[in-house]
């Protein structure tokens, strides 16, 4: 077992920890909750609601891999969702355009941030905190008041279904009903093996890894660490762009309260999918179950009857809490090993 | 070396153990609770109706006072098995607490909505899987009214229509005859009340030739918002405002600190430079604040819909029919006189005189 | 001539190089900027309350009390910051959970107290307040200094639980306190026109002094800050002092909940001290304090805390809408750090030699 443990990778170790978590949580949920869980909706709509944030927290784990963070993804999921509703409702605007704003939106943060963190060498978390704070200052500028789109295109877009076959369940009536995904997922699935592949087989990829845990050795290997890290920046600002998009496709509304906390939420489920801060240390399919497994927290906690609001909050801290105790204990072992 | 990671160790497992043992525990309550239910279920002679209640918040003394009242209607022990979501101000938490409703396969949706549009979709999932949902407070706006099975909830316009029209008769009875300078702190921009009680007001300025709306500014609904906005507000026109229209009572209350605060004086006599305040929702904490004068007219708008509920889904139980819409019935409060009713579109309305025997009365 | 040119530009030099000279040529933009557009800003007027009590107003009055809280936070941050490298963005979280432990002490189960019905004194409230607090901070304390997690992670932790906890303690309700005394401490006490906020935080800072004057504590938050290990070679407590900072914090965050509730007499958790933490770890980086640890400037982050509240006082008075104001800010955070940048500031030292000289002749 030990011998097994010490031939792990780290990125190996911390993400089967957090999938066996996940499968256990979810076979509790089965087991104790019954009735909602065994049917596969449940599951797809915890991706329904959730392929925002998944793209989002794609975006967060390849800056954070390279050693950097970025607290924006958040403010700009409000500022893309604001921008692209007020375009498609206010200026009879068409879809293609307004996912064009979304994209051109994540890349002028993009160029704008990875400029100051890369080549300003000004922190990330200033940077971004400032970006955060532009983005939600300027949806509300844009537009302060909270309305549901109504374009014709967009909504039938909104309400596109790619139905999973065998995977319905029958209803009260006694009907059969489809088991669906929205097309946001289909987004954020292909962005996650995307990426995956990108970090994992690429030389850029690996230029990520190798910045994010050793600067100097990084260098010595001739990687030119600024370009590096301004391309993390961007890659991540302009994914940013899409998941705001992903996201507003989803709740159709442009609201100054969107995505409010979902840079934490990203963040978050980055570090219960391995990936840490200090950087070099990451996997993205980690990162896709981390969200997973925050989402069906939520999900628990809320069907349980529980009947108060701070139940959520409390165990999803709980959780953070347990996998950031074990990732440190584990890997002060593995330290310790290693040097054996 | 070795005892460091003895600590740690220990540490890692303590936490653990508390963090399995609260789960359990949590697993464990829900698992009787979900048993008996069941149990219930399947006994059919003792039938448990399972309702999901999708709130907005708990933004507000009212909105609070509204959730206990449905929670206690919907009590396990008259045959409910109620799941309660808090959706923390933010529709699209709504949206997928009604899905993990009907993932769930409750019997009854009651649905309180953050905002009106936007419902749609998720409404017309709700009726796929067979499951009434019931609307009350605030309204929604969808293209197919069947939905929905009813709602009820307040006349929001017409509760503006009481509170101008209160004070059109206050000013003509006390023979005021200057320039009406209003402010309004406007709840959360897109909520009904907001809409209904901001409309009054806009109507009532037009129709009134003196009245001047300076400025309108969202609160939010609570008392740090809305004071943070008078504040902003006398800091812009100062001592020029007659009248605060602040749509609910907490935002009333954050008004008037900001307010004493400034240094003006609050009460009904404009002619001497006091600024008039007018509220809503007539909670407890606004009804104190009524009685001393603060407020010179407090618009009820009545939270305790559990029973008004209860009532609709004994019907359904039993096959009955249901009134698509319902008005609550609701009150208005001054301690300032002069005022017995109120007109509207040639309906008269009250104007209960508060006195601390009436405060005693109200559970809320 | 040259001569003097070159050791005015020198000096110059030297003054720029200061780390305190950031936030304060910041101050002096922003209040010059004030000057210029409207010289009406500076005015203070010694006005009485409603309750006939002497108090002073005006926008300096206003930076200097509503800053209180921030200033008080960015004491700790610093310690926080120089020590362990990273920020605690749990600060918000924290303070509704002291303000909702100072009220539920004060109120026990009835949430709407009449006047003179409390529960116990505003100081037995405010001392279990602390302790709370700092109990919180010494949790973050722990995660960081024996479990090495960095400190941003760490509190989120907090972060996401502090609300959640903070409506617990209190079942959900909003107490409201009626005792016009419990106001005093965000507001005037009768016949003193300058408000208590200011005060408070001014004794924090004359403690924070005594403490960095009389203690090891500043040298050995930076020599931890700076290389962990030699300090443990050189017989310090690493461990002990990021747990330290951390507990110190609480206890900051403790006395700005008390000005936080006592300026409202009641709590709103979701609001309450809503994003602190952002400008809290603002005034820390605009106090020119490397946010990744080592040495710091203590008064530097204060004066950073104050700058951030004239730029809001600021932007309220051209009638930005609050939701606005980040949006603001954030160009002008950009600015300043994009200018204390140490690349950018050696590019500007290369090129403007000779227009840096005139500037300090001016």
């Amino acid at each position: 077992m030990s011998k097994k443990i010490r031939n792990m990778t780290d990125s190996n170790m911390l993400l089967s920890i957090t999938i066996i978590v996940f499968l256990l949580m979810y076979i509790g949920a089965i087991i104790f909750q019954g009735k909602g869980f065994t049917k596969p909706q449940t599951f797809f709509n915890i991706l329904n609601a959730n392929a925002g944030l998944i793209i989002l927290a794609c975006a967060e784990s390849l800056v954070m891999i390279t050693g950097g963070i970025d607290i924006s993804v958040g403010g700009m999921t409000a500022l893309v969702s604001m921008c692209c509703a007020v375009y498609l409702d206010h200026h009879n605007g068409n879809v293609p355009v307004s996912m064009l704003i979304a994209l051109l939106i994540g890349l002028a943060y993009g160029l704008v941030q990875g400029y100051l963190v890369a080549y300003l060498d000004i922190q990330p978390f200033i940077v971004s905190l400032a970006g955060m704070f532009f983005a939600r200052g300027m949806t509300t500028i844009v537009n302060s008041d909270p309305f549901n789109v109504v374009n014709e295109q967009f909504v039938a877009l909104k309400l596109t279904r790619i139905n999973v076959p065998g995977m319905g369940s029958i209803n009260k009536k006694g009907v059969y009903v489809n088991a669906y995904v929205e097309i946001g997922v289909i987004i954020a699935i292909l962005i996650v093996i995307l990426m995956f592949v990108m970090l994992r087989w690429t030389k850029l990829g690996r230029s990520f890894y190798a910045v994010g845990g050793n600067k100097q050795s990084a260098l010595m290997l001739g990687i030119n660490v600024k370009k590096t890290k301004f391309l993390s920046h961007l890659i991540c600002s302009v994914l940013a762009g899409i998941g705001g998009y992903v996201y507003f496709l989803h709740v159709g509304s442009g609201a100054v309260t969107n995505g409010q906390g979902a840079e934490m939420n990203a963040i978050a489920s980055s570090i219960i999918g391995g990936t840490m801060l200090t950087g070099g240390v990451g996997n993205i399919i980690g990162s896709f179950i981390g969200v997973l497994s925050l989402a069906t927290i939520q999900n628990i906690v809320a069907t349980a009857g529980l009947g108060e609001a701070w139940w959520t909050g409390i165990t999803i801290a709980a959780m953070l809490c347990l996998f950031l105790v074990i990732q440190s204990v584990l890997m002060a072992r593995k330290k310790k090993m290693m040097k054996k | 070396m070795i005892f460091d990671k003895k600590i740690s160790f220990s540490v890692v497992l303590v936490m653990t153990l508390l963090l399995l043992a609260g789960c359990s525990g949590f697993l464990l309550g829900q698992d009787q609770g979900g048993s008996s239910d069941k149990g219930q279920q399947d006994e059919k002679s003792n039938r448990s109706v399972t309702i999901g209640l999708s709130q907005i918040g708990s933004e507000s003394d009212w909105r609070m006072a509204s959730t206990r009242s449905v929670q206690e209607a919907f009590s396990p022990g008259r045959g409910y098995y109620l799941i309660f979501d808090d959706a923390q101000q933010k529709q699209e938490n709504q949206i997928k607490a009604i899905r993990e409703f009907i993932d769930q396969g409750v019997d009854y949706i009651i649905l309180d909505p953050m905002v009106e549009t936007g419902w749609d979709s998720v409404l017309s999932e709700a009726k796929e899987a067979g499951i009434p949902v019931i609307v009350y407070d605030r309204r929604v706006d969808v293209k197919d009214e069947s939905l929905y099975t009813c709602w009820i909830g307040s006349d929001f316009l017409l509760e503006g229509r009481r509170a101008c029209g209160w004070l059109s008769d206050y000013l003509k009875d006390r023979g005021i005859n200057q320039d009406i300078n209003i402010v309004n702190i406007q709840g959360t921009l897109g909520a009904s009340a907001q809409i209904g009680r901001s409309e009054a007001l806009d109507e009532a300025v037009l129709a009134h030739s003196k009245w001047k709306l300076l400025a309108k500014e969202s609160g939010d609904y609570t008392s740090a918002k809305g004071k943070e906005v008078m504040n902003d507000m006398l800091r812009r026109y100062g001592g020029i405002i007659n009248v605060v229209y602040a749509e609910n009572d907490n935002m009333a209350y954050g008004v008037i600190d900001a307010i004493e605060a400034a240094g003006y004086t609050i009460g009904a006599d404009i002619t001497k430079g006091e600024i008039l305040v007018l509220s809503f929702d007539a909670s407890k904490a606004g009804m104190e604040l009524a009685l001393d004068g603060m407020i010179a007219v407090d618009t009820e708008c009545n939270p305790l819909y559990g029973p008004k509920l209860v009532e609709i889904i004994e019907k359904l139980e039993a096959g009955e029919k249901v009134e698509k819409e319902t008005f609550i019935e609701e009150d208005q409060f001054s301690a300032v006189g002069y005022i017995n009713s109120v007109k509207v579109e040639d309906t008269s309305y009250p104007v209960t005189y508060l006195t601390p025997e009436i405060m005693k009365e109200r559970e809320y | 001539m040259s001569a003097k040119k070159n050791s005015l530009s020198d000096l110059f030099g030297k003054i720029v190089r200061q780390q305190i000279f950031i936030p304060i040529a910041a101050l002096f933009i922003l209040l010059l900027f004030n000057l210029i557009f409207d010289p009406g800003f500076f005015v203070i007027t010694l006005g009485e309350n409603s309750a006939g009590d002497p108090v002073l107003s005006g926008n300096l009055i206003t930076v200097i009390n509503m800053g209180s809280e921030l200033a008080i936070l960015a004491i700790g941050m610093t310690f926080v910051t120089a020590a362990s490298g990273g920020q605690d963005i749990s600060v918000g979280a924290a303070i509704a959970i002291a303000g909702s432990v100072l009220l539920r002490v004060l109120c026990g189960d009835n949430t709407r107290p009449a006047a003179g019905e409390l529960q116990t004194s505003f100081l037995v409230a405010f001392i279990v307040s602390c302790i709370v607090a700092m109990a919180f901070g010494a949790f973050n304390g722990v995660l960081v200094s024996i479990f090495k997690i960095q400190p941003m992670v760490a509190t989120l932790i907090l972060y996401t639980a502090g609300r959640s906890i903070a409506a617990w303690i209190n079942n959900n309700e909003l107490p409201i306190i009626s005792d016009p005394e419990f106001g005093y401490f965000g507001g005037f006490i009768p016949g003193i026109p300058v408000p208590t906020p200011v005060f408070i935080a001014i004794a924090c800072m004359i403690v924070a002094a005594l403490v960095l004057k009389f203690t090891n504590l500043g040298l050995y938050t930076q020599a931890v800050g700076i290389n962990e290990n030699s300090s443990r070679l050189n017989g310090l407590n690493p461990v002990f002092i990021k747990w330290l900072t951390f507990v110190i914090l609480g206890l900051c965050v403790a006395v700005a909940a008390l000005i936080k509730v006592s300026r409202l007499s009641s709590i709103n958790y979701s609001v309450i001290a809503k994003d602190i933490e952002m400008d809290a770890i603002l005034a820390v980086a605009l106090g020119g304090n490397a946010l990744s640890g080592g040495k710091f400037n203590l008064w530097a982050s204060i004066i950073g805390a104050y700058v951030i509240q004239l730029l809001t006082t600021t932007l309220f008075k051209y009638e930005v809408p609050s939701d606005a104001l980040p949006a603001y800010k954030a160009v002008v955070v950009i600015l300043l750090v994009v200018f204390s940048a140490p690349t950018v500031r050696e590019k500007l030292a290369h090129l403007k030699k000779s227009p840096a000289a005139k500037k300090g002749v001016a």
